[in-house]
This record gives structure tokens, sequence and C-alpha cells, in this order.
């Protein structure tokens, strides 16, 4: 599975926001996670996923460049 | 002449503010037992409230429990109050908090002291002042936004502000009042270990709490939140708004000498200054919500400051502390009580002294012993809220 539909089901879980109503190629603080809900949500991803995110992750978006980063990051655990 | 036409609670008895009055009228307590794993027994008074009513799940991050019952309570309040038609800018908020977000802290502390990671909305869910900016914020104020943290003076000195800022021309329309939410475990003990909490026997808990009773042996902590719309009597009555009542006048006192202690000379100023500014003589006034928090000195104190300054007339005013059947909510006690205070005048009841079997000799006061007592021809009111720091804050309401 990959990390996009995870994210997804988080947000859905946390929010009540379902995938459909929050497109992914789309800027989040722009489809209502402000800046303090996009760090509460950031938060809760790495204690989920069990990572640290680099600090670049803040400049993230949107929720397909959050999940190619994750992606890209669990690659390089298994390599 | 300032009038309150709108109530908003978020209280231990409830969010109606007339069930919440009648609830006390029948001396209901609203004090159970809570956090049964500390070392010794503590009763408290929750409000009941569900966020879900107020806040979707995305509002809800980094917004701690005493901003969300403030938002709901004042809410209430402008529901209750009807159309407005203000100028947004013409609006303020006056809130009176105590701790600020104790739940957010805690769970800061406990998740740090475990070594593990600290929530990143702990800040701005703890700040003191978060509960008025978020009611700012669903409401579109834009006027003064202000929050008074004095103790448990903090509301009544947050409804005095806004009456005076009503009377200089500041604003047109105040929403004013208190939240205080730190029913949690920390903050519990910190209480109990200052030694002011009331102490109970199993299954005694709703009683714990006695206002100017021999036996009394402290107060109950309380939750919840209380806010009050305050505007001209003139603007009201031309929008076609209700006035509860007229909030007359304020005194606000400090005492000077001792940090935690009260202060007969404090108090009594302060009655003398809200009586004066309300152009009431003792002799008119013909109920008091008492600060009575039960303990020991407090009560005698507080007696003797209303003895001072009534001299003879101190027969024909009637006492109770209502603090008995919702407990200490701290920096919301101040409001939530004017709130009862002004249902009082309106609805010409007396809300009880609980609890109260064998009063105290040394508290020489005409308390209201009995449930469900009617005042024909009660004019004027006060409430009384006295807190750490040496704050003493009156406020002075008329019946309309």
């Amino acid at each position: 599975m990959g990390s996009l539909q995870h994210l997804q089901d988080i947000i859905r879980e946390k929010y009540n926001i379902e995938p459909s109503a929050l497109d992914p190629h789309q800027s989040m603080r722009e489809q209502g996670l402000d800046s303090l809900a996009v760090a509460e949500f950031l938060f809760e991803v790495e204690d989920r996923l069990g990572l640290t995110l680099p600090d670049e992750h803040m400049q993230l978006d949107t929720l397909a460049g959050l999940a190619g980063l994750i992606d890209r990051m669990r690659d390089e655990q298994a390599a | 002449m300032v009038v309150v036409t709108g109530i908003g609670l978020v209280a231990p008895h409830g969010d109606n503010p007339h069930a919440v009055f009648d609830a006390v009228m029948r001396a209901a307590s609203a004090v159970q037992p809570v956090f049964p794993e500390l070392s010794r027994p503590v009763a408290a008074a929750v409000a009941p409230f569900d966020a879900a009513h107020w806040f979707t799940k995305l509002q809800l991050p980094g917004v701690d429990r005493v901003s969300q019952i403030a938002v709901a309570a004042a809410s209430l309040a402008l529901r209750d109050a009807g159309a407005l038609d203000a100028a947004p800018e013409r609006v303020g908020v006056y809130t009176g908090c105590g701790m600020g977000g104790a739940a957010a802290l805690e769970a800061a502390y406990a998740a740090g002291l475990r070594g593990g990671r600290v929530p990143p909305l702990t800040v701005p869910a703890f700040m003191p002042n978060a509960p008025a900016a978020h009611i700012a914020m669903r409401h579109g104020v834009l006027g003064p936004v202000l929050t008074y943290s004095v103790a448990c003076a903090s509301s009544a000195v947050a409804l005095a502000e806004a009456a005076r800022a009503l009377r200089r021309g500041d604003i047109d329309v105040a929403i004013a009042g208190g939240t205080e939410a730190l029913i949690v475990p920390g903050v519990v003990s910190a209480w109990q270990a200052l030694q002011t909490l009331a102490a109970f026997k199993p299954g005694e808990a709703a009683s714990a709490c006695r206002p100017f009773a021999s036996d009394r042996s402290g107060f109950v902590l309380g939750e919840g939140a209380a806010f009050v719309v305050l505007e001209s009597a003139q603007r009201a009555r031309h929008r076609g708004g209700r006035a509860y009542a007229e909030l007359a006048g304020c005194g606000i006192t400090n005492d000077a000498t001792h940090l935690t202690k009260p202060d007969v000379q404090g108090q009594a100023r302060a009655l003398r200054a809200a009586l004066a500014d309300a152009r009431l003589e003792p002799r008119d006034v013909g109920y008091c919500n008492a600060h009575g928090t039960a303990t020991k000195i407090g009560d005698v104190v507080e007696s003797e400051a209303l003895n001072v300054v009534w001299g003879a007339a101190i027969d024909d005013l009637r006492v109770s502390s209502t603090k008995a059947l919702h407990g200490h909510l701290l920096g919301a006690a101040g409001a939530l009580e004017a709130a009862i205070t002004v249902l009082a005048l309106q609805r010409q009841q007396l809300p009880p002294n609980a609890h109260c079997a064998v009063p105290d000799p040394h508290c020489a006061l005409n308390l209201v012993l009995e449930p469900g007592v009617h005042a024909s021809n009660l004019q004027a009111a006060i409430s009384s809220s006295f807190a750490f720091g040496g704050c003493n804050a009156v406020l002075a309401f008329k019946r309309v």
C-alpha cells in the first residue's frame, strides 16, 4: 500500500474528512487544514508511522507530496 | 445604564440558565467524587459538555476544553440575546480565566516526563487568553478582546471592566464572562496540597462544601464557563432585546496584605465601592450571592466585612453561597454567580445556602437556609468574588 492511502485513512479517522474531499495534489492549507492543523497532523503521522520527517517537511503543502516523501524514506530504510 | 440581555452557561448543572437556576433553587448538588486513583478522596463539579456539538474534528486540535466551553457559553449568551446588529469593531470580549488550558499543560508535562514528545499545539492550547480569542474568531469580534487573570475574581473583574467600557462609550456590546477547566489530576492534587479542599466521608461528596456552616472544611473545585451579553438599556430597548437586570455598579479593591489570606477591610472597601457606584444604600440590597468558599477563615472574614458595611441593615440582607452546589469555578465563579444573581432578581427567588445544618455563630448573617424561598420585592442584589492575590470584586445588580 502506498503512503497516500495511509495518510487519507488518518485524515478520515482524525478529522472526519473523506479522501474525495481533499485533493492530494492541492494545497492542504487552502483546503481547510491551516498551519496549526497541519503541524498537529504531521506530528500524528510521525507517531503512527514511526518515522521522523526531515525539517524541510514544513514546506510540503500537498498530501501527495507528503506521501511521496514518506515512500522515499521507507525505500531508503528498506535498502 | 448597562443591562444584561443574554446569558449563556456551560455549568455543572447544565447549559440552560433557567434549568441551572431551578436546580440551584432545589439545592441539587452537582458535586461528585473524582479521580479515585488519587491517594486522598476528592470531589468536584464537572460540567457536562459535548465538544462535537460545537466543533468539527478539524477545528478541535489545539483547542483546550477551557476554550471549548468558553466558545459554547459565549455562543449561547449571544443566541439568548437575539440579533444585536452591532458593528464588529464596536463589540468586545471580556473573559476571566484563572489557569488557562490545564488539560493541555498536564498532558504536555506527562508526555515530557515520560521522555515522550510534547504535543505541537500545547502552547496555543494552554495560553490563558486563548478562550477569548476563540470567542472572537467564532463571532467575528473586532474590538477589544481581553483576558483578566485575577484568580477567583477573574470573571467578576471581566464583567466590571466590560461595564466600564460600555459606560465610557468604548464599545456598544460586550460579551463578558469567564471560563475554567482544571479538573485534571495534577491540578486537583495541587489544590489538595494547599489544604483548601473540603474533606468528606465516603458517599457524602455531594454535601462536602458547606459554606458558613459550623462543620465546614473547605471548597470543592468546579468546572464551567458563563457569559453574559451587556449593552446599554437604550440600545437593548431600541433593538427589541430583553433585559434580565441592570449591572448597576462595580467595586474593585486590593488587600495588599497577604497573598492568600482574605482581609475584612479590603472586602469592605470593595462592597462600599460597588454600592456607591450603583447609587445604592445597604438597606436597598435584598440579596448577596456570597463568595462563601467554606474555608474556615474565609467565611468569617466575609461575614465581618458584610457586617462592617451593612451595620444595622445586615438582618435584612439575605445571604447564600451557591458554591455548595456548583463548586468553586475559580476564574468562571464570578460570572456564573453573577448569572445566578441576575436570575434571582428577575425571578424574585433566593438561592439557598445549602449544606448548612448548623450555621457558624461567627458568621452573623441572615442565611437563606431553606430551598425555594421567594422574595416578592427584591430590587437589588450583589455578587462578591474575593481572590488570591488580594483582589476583591463586587458586582451590584438592580431589577429592571
